[in-house]
């Protein structure tokens, strides 16, 4: 299964920018979704998301997986916002009854409280929604160097993209474990209850973590033998400039802001 | 070919033992080994034939700890005192495992990352890699990501990406136990243009002695961390007794030509492969029409 990290190889108008002006870009998007409160602007955030997925060749399939995913998060979202954000138009009578003390009496179930809700959980999947346009347009080797560039020590940007890029490593790591124990006759992922397969977590974990720490000092000792850090500057065979369609990225990208600021408030 | 002669590799006296165990892995290790020399270092499993290589490029005692007595010297540099990015540019180590020693997106990236980090020009870089990638047989997968490559590929790519650094001296442990028996010969045969073009000094760890055995200039027996024996393949393979009693599989042309020596009772010289033993058998045959 492609994970949302991985690179997909295309000749798109967004592979072609400068990684620099992506991590900008991306950088102010997720600013957007935090200090945006309203349906509007977020629904135009959400939207173009979609148009750049599209673009780079993300099949908006993903979304759905994503949506199983959060599904429970969503669930717990809207019911905590209906039941406890203050609002005039009540959908449902209190579910605390009077008699309580202290606590009787609240609990209505406000449209304000459900529509809040709603907009949280469009915030969280816009969230979601941002990082693999830049993951899926451009190598990690050309992140790092962007990273490098903008004023990051190679070490810590090197340590950043090699940790994204060793999530599928760990993720067929850990089908193979579970294969390997499903033939053994361990059938608590396959058939056991949600708080019983939470409970048999562990027997996951512990070879997973195990493993990764034995991988994490292998390739220590192979990045060791191939010199890094030998000196304190290093050669990127990569080239990334900026360009005319970077300037005109950016003042595309500049007037979306205005936009999405302008609904803001 | 690179002259012979002078040690670019030198043990004195190397115990270690790991952290937390008393047993020496390695015991008094004594070991020189020539420019250009190529050194095949078998044992069976646990007889401390990966912790030798990891001492040879500093892995040890650097990034593991331990007990640690004894020198290693590469080209008169002590490892003990020298950074391990320094010894990185005179001995190249390729591990068992390939998949751990893979961790950038394209096996373009994989192979230019040694040379990047030695600040080296890009152009450089470039025509390495395109000469590396042509002489593991990698040409033309310089974009795929190293996670989709096959085992065999995924061992002769670690290879390339050590091998794009020029180290003088090649430490190899085990690269082909996860190639097919096609596989190990196309990677045996790189490794003898290496030494046949390059003169480059390699010192291999491996269990395929067959295989090994035309190329081998010497042969180290490693048995509970000790040096049994270190000599030449003719040599060393004569002692089936000692070898079989410690479990190393004797090439099969060696086990041939001592069992028809001892057991069989022919007058004939030792044969390391079909050839010299097609040899052995006409001069047989020969000795025989006379009388």
């Amino acid at each position: 299964m492609a994970l949302p990290t991985s690179y997909i190889p295309r000749d798109s108008i967004i592979h072609k920018l400068d990684p620099r002006i992506k991590l900008v870009i991306i950088v102010c998007i997720t600013l957007l979704v935090f200090i945006t409160t309203k349906f509007l602007p977020i629904g135009i955030l959400f939207f173009s998301l979609l148009v750049l997925w599209k673009i780079s060749g993300i099949p908006l399939k993903r979304i759905l997986s994503y949506l199983r995913v959060l599904v429970f998060l969503f669930l717990l979202l809207i019911i905590m916002q209906a039941v406890f954000y203050p609002g005039e138009k009540v959908l449902l009578e209190p579910l605390i009854p009077e008699a309580v003390p202290l606590v009787g009496g609240k609990g209505n179930i406000t449209l304000e409280g459900v529509l809040f809700g709603l907009l949280l959980c469009l915030r969280v999947l816009t969230l979601m929604c941002i990082f693999p346009v830049l993951l899926a347009t451009t190598t990690l080797e050309k992140i790092t160097l962007a990273m490098v560039k903008l004023g990051l020590p190679y070490r810590v940007a090197f340590t950043a993209t090699t940790a994204i890029n060793q999530l599928p490593v760990l993720q067929s790591e850990a089908g193979v474990i579970m294969d390997a124990q499903k033939l053994r006759g361990f059938m608590v992922f396959e058939t056991g209850r949600f708080l019983s397969k939470i409970k048999a977590l562990h027997v996951l974990v512990v070879p997973l973590v195990m493993g990764s720490m034995r991988r994490a000092s292998m390739m220590g000792i192979a990045m060791d033998s191939r010199a890094f850090g030998a000196f304190k500057k290093r050669t990127f065979v990569d080239e990334i400039n900026i360009e005319r369609r970077d300037r005109i990225a950016l003042a595309v990208f500049s007037l979306f802001t205005g936009v999405i600021l302008f609904f803001s408030f | 070919m690179g002259f012979m002669g002078y040690e670019i590799v030198k043990l004195e006296s190397v115990c270690y033992s790991y952290p937390r165990n008393k047993d020496h892995v390695l015991y008094n290790i004594n070991l020189s080994v020539k420019k250009g020399e190529f050194i095949v270092i078998i044992g069976e499993n646990g007889s401390g034939k990966t912790t030798l290589c990891k001492c040879l490029n500093g892995i040890i005692p650097h990034s593991e700890r331990g007990r640690f007595r004894g020198r290693v010297l590469i080209d008169s540099m002590d490892t003990r005192s020298a950074y391990l990015s320094e010894i990185a540019k005179k001995v190249g180590i390729v591990l068992e495992d390939p998949e751990s020693q893979l961790f950038t997106t394209t096996v373009f990236n994989e192979v230019a990352f040694g040379p990047e980090n030695l600040n080296l020009p890009v152009e450089e870089i470039k025509a390495t890699v395109k000469w590396v990638l042509e002489a593991v047989g990698l040409k033309g997968l310089e974009n795929r990501s190293p996670a989709t490559l096959s085992g065999g590929q995924k061992q002769r790519l670690a290879l390339a990406s050590v091998l794009a650094m020029k180290p003088a001296v090649m430490v190899l442990d085990e690269p082909t136990s996860q190639l097919d028996p096609l596989g190990t010969e196309e990677f045996f045969s790189i490794i003898e243009e290496l030494k046949g073009r390059f003169g480059m000094t390699i010192i291999m760890a491996t269990h395929k002695t067959d295989e090994v055995l035309p190329l081998a200039d010497r042969i180290c027996v490693l048995h509970r961390g000790r040096i049994l024996a270190c000599d030449k393949p003719e040599i060393v393979f004569s002692t089936v007794d000692l070898l079989e009693k410690i479990k190393i599989p004797v090439p099969t042309c060696f086990s041939l030509s001592n069992y028809l020596k001892d057991k069989g009772g022919l007058n004939i010289n030792s044969f390391a492969t079909p050839e010299e033993a097609e040899e052995e058998i006409r001069v047989l045959l020969n000795h025989q029409e006379k009388y």
